[in-house]
């Protein structure tokens, strides 16, 4: 008996299968588009800020409406598999489903890390460059650093969060309703509804912009906000895995 | 090698497969026939760990197919030509294929060439035909090199000289020491291929024999004569049963073709034709499924 394959080779495949469809570079594309033009456009519209911090949030705005390209980059990454049955070809080529739930997860969140930390130095120099602040905005200040590491490590949780959506309901349409209502459309709109319970639901939605200044949503602190997209992520993850292992394909 | 022991598939409202216990062997080309809804593809898919069996146990080499650690290198499958992103190249689907199994990405450049897909390989497989996508099915089953094949209907869709190929390369893969399952509705196309079949009827296992018996058991021999109600009532009384067919022929069976002649020679009849002719595989099939066909058109 062979041993098993390694798990970078299972990397390797579906970096392969990510790289070779549209969707992906139709994705990146855009959510650089939108989370760098309008990072860039938010800094030169903002002549001065009290803060550094101010300044680098408000030149990160464009991650509220970009992160849902994510949620589209995540969901297709599975769901194009079922709607096209090529599933049938990855399962019989890698019969252990979960380890090819973990090695899509893995390419796909590292794709998203990877522009989101681009975009947050795009975003962090739009601030320093275009926005005046008392002192400058410097790479160095670790309240700066804490705001940019954040926001990267949140997108990178929104493609986890959007893998098990699409492992879960195995359709596009479905995974992206569902994934758009969970981190963009409820947590505003309970926050609109205004009264106790809504607000308690709206802050344990995974919303897009984790911390202070939560994207329309009722903001709670930037821990606690980070623990409830993990939670999100994990738990919607588990389910996905566990339905993989035990639905026929 | 290929062991089914008591394989049940049940869906809600209807079995699949039921009951099948079958042994498919190394070194020769299995046919797998059975009327559409007969459950070849069910079966195909439990052997592949890809649908869960109700009861029973599907194994591969020995053991579930899911505990292969390298399966392509083990099992090729062609389970359905258009299991691929549409938006992919041919290339690109079979590298990731390659590389989710830790293969050589010259394999790909190999299976490409052998399967004739070469010109094509870096373009989007949207546009390919259903032979091309069944070219591209079978480079990916034989990506691997695999000791076994299944091959669900691999020459649908195929132009002759795509039939011709995948004949011989089944035969060769046969005569390799491989085993070889291949299933299909084409039956001259099996008649022309297989060595063995395993035939199944809703789900249940109606034969499981070599294709020279099965086409034996439903021989007969074909007799003309000017004289033809004459011999036909000499030959059933040598305890032959006799047809008569349309061109005005008999069809005879129980008889060999020596003990023909010797009775219309006693009978003094002329014989202006006589020759064994072996049943065609289909009306064998035929004969065979008969009650079990699922979906049958309504006659107006």
């Amino acid at each position: 008996m062979s041993r098993a394959v390694p798990f970078g080779a299972l990397l390797g495949s579906e970096w392969t299968k990510l790289r070779s469809v549209r969707s992906t570079w139709w994705c990146t594309c855009l959510y650089l588009l939108t989370v760098g033009g309008s990072g860039w456009l938010a800094a030169a519209s903002t002549d001065s800020s009290a803060r550094a911090t101010i300044a680098v949030q408000t030149a990160l705005t464009g991650f509220g409406v970009g992160q849902l390209v994510l949620v589209v980059l995540g969901v297709l990454a599975v769901t194009t598999e079922f709607a096209s049955g090529s599933v049938l070809v990855s399962f019989t080529a890698v019969p252990r489903r979960t380890r090819l739930l973990v090695a899509k997860t893995v390419v796909v969140t590292a794709w998203c890390l990877l522009l989101s930390a681009v975009l947050a130095v795009v975003c962090a120099l739009a601030a320093r460059t275009l926005t005046a602040v008392p002192g400058g905005v410097q790479p160095t200040d670790p309240e700066v650093l804490r705001i940019l590491g954040l926001q990267v490590a949140s997108a990178g949780l929104v493609g986890v969060l959007s893998v098990a959506l699409g492992a879960v309901l195995r359709s596009t349409a479905g995974a992206v309703g569902l994934g758009t209502a969970l981190v963009f459309v409820l947590p505003p709109a309970l926050a609109l509804a205004g009264g106790a319970i809504a607000s308690r639901v709206s802050q344990g939605l995974p919303a897009l912009r984790v911390g202070e200044d939560a994207f329309l949503a009722v903001s709670t602190s930037w821990p606690v906000g980070m623990a409830i997209l993990a939670a999100w992520a994990a738990g919607t993850w588990i389910a996905g895995a566990a339905l993989l292992e035990r639905r026929d394909v | 090698m290929i062991e089914l022991d008591g394989l049940t598939k049940r869906y809600r409202t209807r079995v699949a497969v039921d009951d099948l216990t079958v042994t498919v062997e190394p070194g020769r080309v299995t046919g797998f026939l059975g009327p559409n809804g007969s459950g070849k593809t069910t079966t195909m898919r439990c052997v592949l760990g890809l649908t869960r069996p109700t009861s029973g146990t599907a194994h591969v080499l020995g053991g579930p197919y899911r505990d292969l650690a390298r399966p392509m290198r083990r099992v090729g499958a062609l389970i359905d030509p258009r299991a691929r992103h549409p938006g992919r190249t041919a290339y690109a689907h079979l590298l990731a294929l390659a590389q989710s199994n830790g293969l050589p990405r010259r394999r790909v450049d190999d299976v490409v060439e052998m399967v004739g897909l070469g010109s094509v390989a870096h373009d989007r497989v949207r546009g390919f035909s259903l032979g091309m996508g069944q070219r591209l099915g079978i480079a990916a089953a034989l990506l691997g090199d695999p000791d076994v094949l299944l091959l669900d209907e691999p020459v649908n869709g195929l132009d002759p000289e795509g039939i011709r190929w995948v004949r011989e390369l089944l035969r060769d893969l046969a005569d390799e020491g491989r085993t070889v399952l291949v299933s299909s509705h084409l039956m001259s196309e099996m008649e022309d291929t297989a060595d063995h079949l395993v035939v199944l009827g809703r789900g249940r296992l109606l034969a499981d024999l070599p294709m020279d018996e099965l086409l034996g058991a439903h021989a007969a021999v074909r007799v003309s004569s000017p004289q033809a109600p004459l011999l036909a009532g000499a030959l059933q009384r040598a305890g032959a049963t006799v047809e008569l067919q349309v061109d005005g022929s008999l069809r005879v069976n129980g008889l060999d073709t020596a003990d023909i002649g010797d009775v219309a020679f006693e009978t003094g009849v002329r014989v202006h034709e006589l020759c064994r002719v072996t049943a065609s595989l289909e009306a064998a099939y035929l004969a065979l499924t008969g009650d079990d066909v699922e979906y049958r058109a309504a006659v107006p």
